[in-house]
């Protein structure tokens, strides 16, 4: 079986004889900015009238090698990411010997989590003179001090804009080593939208590195997971595919290079993310046949139910599945239903609603809202950081399902964010641990989730358990906020009070479109 | 003494053709320098004319990176940026930069803006300086003009100090026994705060007044009384010097390199007596406050020596961290707590000048028959080679080091230089009389215990 979305935008062939992807903007009319109603933003998006649009007043918002290329590309084992770039861009991947070795081996961590990476550290006479031979140097130096199986070339603003020759580079060297060289081109100013980025190292990914198929596993299940899925996430869909009879390929994150070779063996491309996957799932279909699906991402009970279904319907393991999902509703039903009783008194206490506003990427756009039907609250409106045609039909079944909602697209931008936050009042507001003072509030506030890093089952959000995990902690989070009051009385507001006194978030955005 | 300049691997073996090629270096880049200065002047706005990433990599690379601290009130996504994108680099950046400030005097509360221009502008040619000159009479907004390619976060600190001297200062009447601090490289060393706020109580408790420049709220005050001073304090054999040296041709304030933050009493006796001739404080108001703390702080020692005595007696040890960070230690461990220092690992690529004075202060005038190899590196995969290659009980470096101390050293490890990704420090450090002591509860109670 394959995609039933032929006639998607965004839907083009992948071309792997280009040096890489098209932009998001270009391959899926990609935007950073929108507000209104979800219904509305589906009907502009059909019309092809939605744009890109020139904040005057912008802040920081990651760029597509800096969210978070480097920190990815970095924890995949028996490679060398090599950064083409400044000392500065590489910085973040400093925490590579250190944050995922927190996780204990008896927690099914590899012993091995032993990255390496290099920076070119492209300095002033190499914005004059070009800095091919030290990219060739630093191909050298990887292979000699860790004879890799994969080692992952990253460019950036400043190899860009001097015009380096990676690919001629990458021509001339390749012939010479057995470590199979990956450029990915990930030049910051490339994209305004961050997916650009991932699409751009899924091309890297699957023209250089995915092998022909030797054989088909029919019980392997590519699995993209995503940054801010915690270890408890992995090891709960592993939990869930091991009693169907499946097994995970997770990429990228603590990857072998052979684990992406073999992404061409697998039997299905599953989504934990549907446009974080989306490239790779389709690429891996046009060039390996292996066929894919991007609806829905297993977060809540009824889309792990329906994730898990369509694997078996995929895969002709119907039965099976449906003996797991009964089994496991009789396991954790029961405790949704516990901590939807929790909210139901905390909706009485509060006037008889509870409403979360939540945040964050594509992907969590379109789990976050059934999931809080879930447990029984309401969101007013749901935030998200960048919007592309590739979530389009995703969006469309959502309105079937939860009727219509307010959305806001603003790529991360923190006044956007806490102009929006006070507009709606919402009872509790679900952002990014990075999000500048986003936590000062007189209700409540709680981080979206955690990250990589965090081994603990309290921070689990993916699948059966991971449901629960993440209900019972948004129970927890609506009772205490001292902290956010505090904060709140105690520190300044970075913004000025005009600010909220005036009714447009999008105040700074120039009218006129790009 | 020894000196090996490491250009390769493990420095004996082949010299690097590119030494700059590194795996993760203990630095960042320029921008990310100057943007955490700026950040560390408490109600300086830090606009970045750069791409959208450079603020999120130097959240996670720099202000994560130094003891997992946020940017404060102006950091991580708060922080105004341009967002630049190829359209900028075709058609310039400088409309984009201009409605940016212009935005963020509109919006955000702010004493001071410090617009930090990162590669593409310097690349496209943005004529910042005009941008920025339009806003003079709006409010006070500076140009750091700097990049990611043009050096390291090192240098991007003396460069924000370079443009607050050029864009902000002016002659002052000078005020007896105040000081300036320098050299304390925010974010760099990653008890920046802490190391701040101790030196100012020790040296107002000898009656100096004292402008940390960083950290203090009245930020834009801070700076603007930077000329006011009788003396600047450079804590830093190197970093910091050269806005020392600026100030005194601009301002005639005569600087003292003081090499190092002072950690224990021994050391930072000595640097009050220095501070105290230099003021012209007499020495009797000095000697009687240093008697006091000296007779506190060994008292309390008494309460943790035995554990200590138990845990890490004697221990061969290596210190991995920039160079007044490495200079402080070495002299603690070896001046006072009896160590053996075999291996001081000098990360933050002082300049080829400082390199000689650097090797002599962890050389020089410490106990015991034995000096640390001093290693000039910042390239993580030889300074593992080089840990590996001896046995050491103690390693007092970075988060990088802290696996590796562990499994292939069986080393205590202690994070105590940047990156530190495996504690959180607010105002925590080790600096002053009772710095030793807080360094020593960070670290005995491992290994240690009663019967």
């Amino acid at each position: 079986m394959t995609s039933d979305r032929e006639e998607t935008a965004g839907n083009g062939r992948i071309n792997l004889d280009d040096n890489t992807c098209p932009t998001r903007e270009q391959r899926a009319n990609g935007i950073n900015a929108f507000k209104g109603k979800a219904s509305e933003l589906v009907d502009k998006a059909r019309k092809g009238e939605l744009r890109n649009c020139e904040r005057d007043f912008h802040q920081n918002s990651g760029c597509i090698l800096n969210f978070y290329l480097t920190v990815r590309v970095a924890t995949i084992r028996d490679a060398v990411m090599i950064v083409h770039a400044p000392v500065g861009c590489s910085a973040p991947a400093a925490l590579y010997r250190e944050v995922f070795r927190r996780l204990w081996t008896s927690m099914n961590r590899a012993a091995d989590f032993d990255f390496h990476w290099l920076t070119t550290n492209i300095g002033e006479k190499d914005v004059i003179y070009g800095a091919a031979d030290k990219l060739k140097f630093a191909i050298d130096e990887a292979v000699r001090r860790h004879d890799p199986q994969a080692i992952f070339i990253l460019t950036s603003c400043a190899s860009g804009i001097i015009g380096e020759d990676v690919e001629g580079v990458v021509t001339e060297v390749q012939p010479k080593i057995s470590a199979s060289l990956v450029p990915i081109h990930c030049e910051g100013i490339r994209s305004r939208i961050i997916q650009t980025g991932y699409d751009a190292f899924w091309h890297g990914i699957l023209k250089y590195l995915v092998k022909p198929a030797k054989k088909r596993r029919k019980d392997m299940v590519n699995v993209a997971s995503m940054l801010s899925y915690t270890w408890q996430d992995r090891a709960e869909l592993a939990r869930l595919l091991g009693k169907v009879g499946l097994v995970p390929n997770f990429v990228p994150e603590f990857a072998r290079v052979s684990d992406f070779e073999a992404l061409s063996e697998a039997a299905v491309t599953a989504p934990v993310c549907p446009t974080y996957t989306d490239y790779l799932s389709r690429g891996l279909e046009q060039e390996h046949g292996v066929p894919y699906f991007l609806y829905p991402s297993p977060i809540g009970i009824a889309n792990t139910d329906e994730w898990l279904r369509t694997l078996g319907r995929m895969l002709g393991l119907e039965d099976r599945v449906e003996e797991v999902i009964k089994e496991e509703r009789a396991h954790w039903i029961p405790k949704m239903d516990a901590i939807r009783a929790g909210f139901e008194k905390v909706k009485k206490a509060n006037g008889g609603d509870y409403r979360i506003m939540g945040s964050l990427g594509q992907g969590r756009l379109v789990t976050q809202t059934p999931f809080f039907h879930e447990l029984g609250v309401t969101t007013p409106v749901a935030l998200c950081q960048d919007f592309d045609d590739l979530l389009l039909e995703d969006v469309e079944n959502l309105l079937k399902r939860v009727g219509d909602f307010d959305i806001v697209v603003n790529t991360f931008q923190a006044a956007e964010v806490a102009h929006t936050a006070r507009a709606y009042n919402p009872d509790m507001v679900l952002s990014c641990p990075f999000q500048g003072s986003a936590y000062k509030r007189e209700k409540g506030m709680t981080r979206i989730h955690a990250l990589r890093g965090d081994g603990r089952g309290w921070s689990a959000q993916a699948g059966y358990a991971g449901a629960v995990a993440c209900g019972s902690f948004l129970l927890q989070a609506t009772r205490n906020r001292s902290f956010q009051n505090v904060m709140l009385a105690k520190t300044e507001d970075p913004y000025k009070d005009w600010w909220y006194g005036q009714p447009d978030p999008y105040y700074f955005h120039r009218k006129e479109a790009l | 003494m020894t000196l090996t300049l490491v250009t390769g691997d493990g420095g004996r073996l082949s010299a690097k053709e590119y030494p700059e090629v590194a795996e993760s270096p203990r630095f960042t880049c320029a921008l990310g320098g100057a943007y955490g200065a700026a950040l560390a002047v408490f109600g300086a706005v830090p606009i970045l004319h750069s791409g959208a990433g450079c603020g999120m990599a130097n959240a996670h690379g720099m202000t994560y990176a130094s003891g997992l601290n946020s940017g404060g009130s102006a950091g991580t996504t708060t922080t105004p940026c341009s967002g630049l994108i190829e359209e900028h680099v075709v058609f310039g950046g400088e409309d984009k930069l201009r409605r940016l400030i212009d935005t963020t005097i509109q919006l955000m509360k702010g004493e001071l803006y410090v617009v930090i221009s990162g590669c593409v502008p310097a690349l496209i040619g943005d004529d910042v300086d005009s941008v920025v000159a339009e806003f003079k009479d709006r409010a006070p907004v500076i140009h750091v003009k700097t990049s990611g390619f043009v050096g390291n976060s090192y240098l991007g600190y003396n460069q924000f100090l370079d443009a607050v001297i050029d864009g902000i200062l002016r002659p002052r009447a000078v005020e007896r026994k105040l000081v300036n601090l320098f050299g304390v490289v925010p974010n760099q060393n990653i008890f920046w705060k802490g190391e701040l706020r101790t030196l100012k109580a020790l040296l107002e408790d000898i009656g100096a007044k004292v402008n940390t420049v960083f950290s203090d709220f009245g930020a834009l005050g801070a700076l603007e009384r930077i000329p006011a001073a009788e003396l600047n304090l450079v804590f830093n054999p190197w970093c910091g010097l050269e806005a020392a040296k600026k100030l005194q041709d601009r301002f005639g304030t005569p600087f003292e390199a003081l090499d190092f933050v002072p950690q224990g009493p021994r050391d930072t006796g000595d640097m009050l007596r220095l501070v105290a001739r230099k003021l012209k404080i007499p020495s009797r108001k000095a000697e009687s406050y240093i008697a006091a703390e000296e007779k506190n702080v060994y008292r309390y020692m008494e309460y943790l020596a035995e554990m200590f005595m138990i845990s890490m007696p004697h221990a061969f040890n290596a210190v991995v961290a920039d160079s007044r960070t490495a200079i402080s230690l070495v002299r603690f461990g070896s001046n006072e707590l009896g160590w053996n220092p075999e291996l001081a690992i000098v990360t933050d690529d002082p300049p080829e000048w400082a390199v000689e004075g650097i090797t002599k202060k962890l050389t020089e005038g410490l106990e015991g028959p034995g000096v640390p190899r001093v290693l000039f590196d910042y390239d993580s995969h030889t300074i593992r080679q080089e840990l590996k290659a001896q046995p050491l009980q103690v390693i007092l470096g970075s988060s990088l080091e802290k696996y590796i101390a562990a499994t292939e050293n069986e080393a205590f490890h202690l994070s105590v230089s940047y990156p530190a990704y495996d504690r959180l420090i607010v105002d925590r450090c080790y600096a002053g009389f009772r710095g030793g002591l807080n360094m020593l509860e960070d670290m005995s109670h491992s290994f240690a215990g009663p019967l």
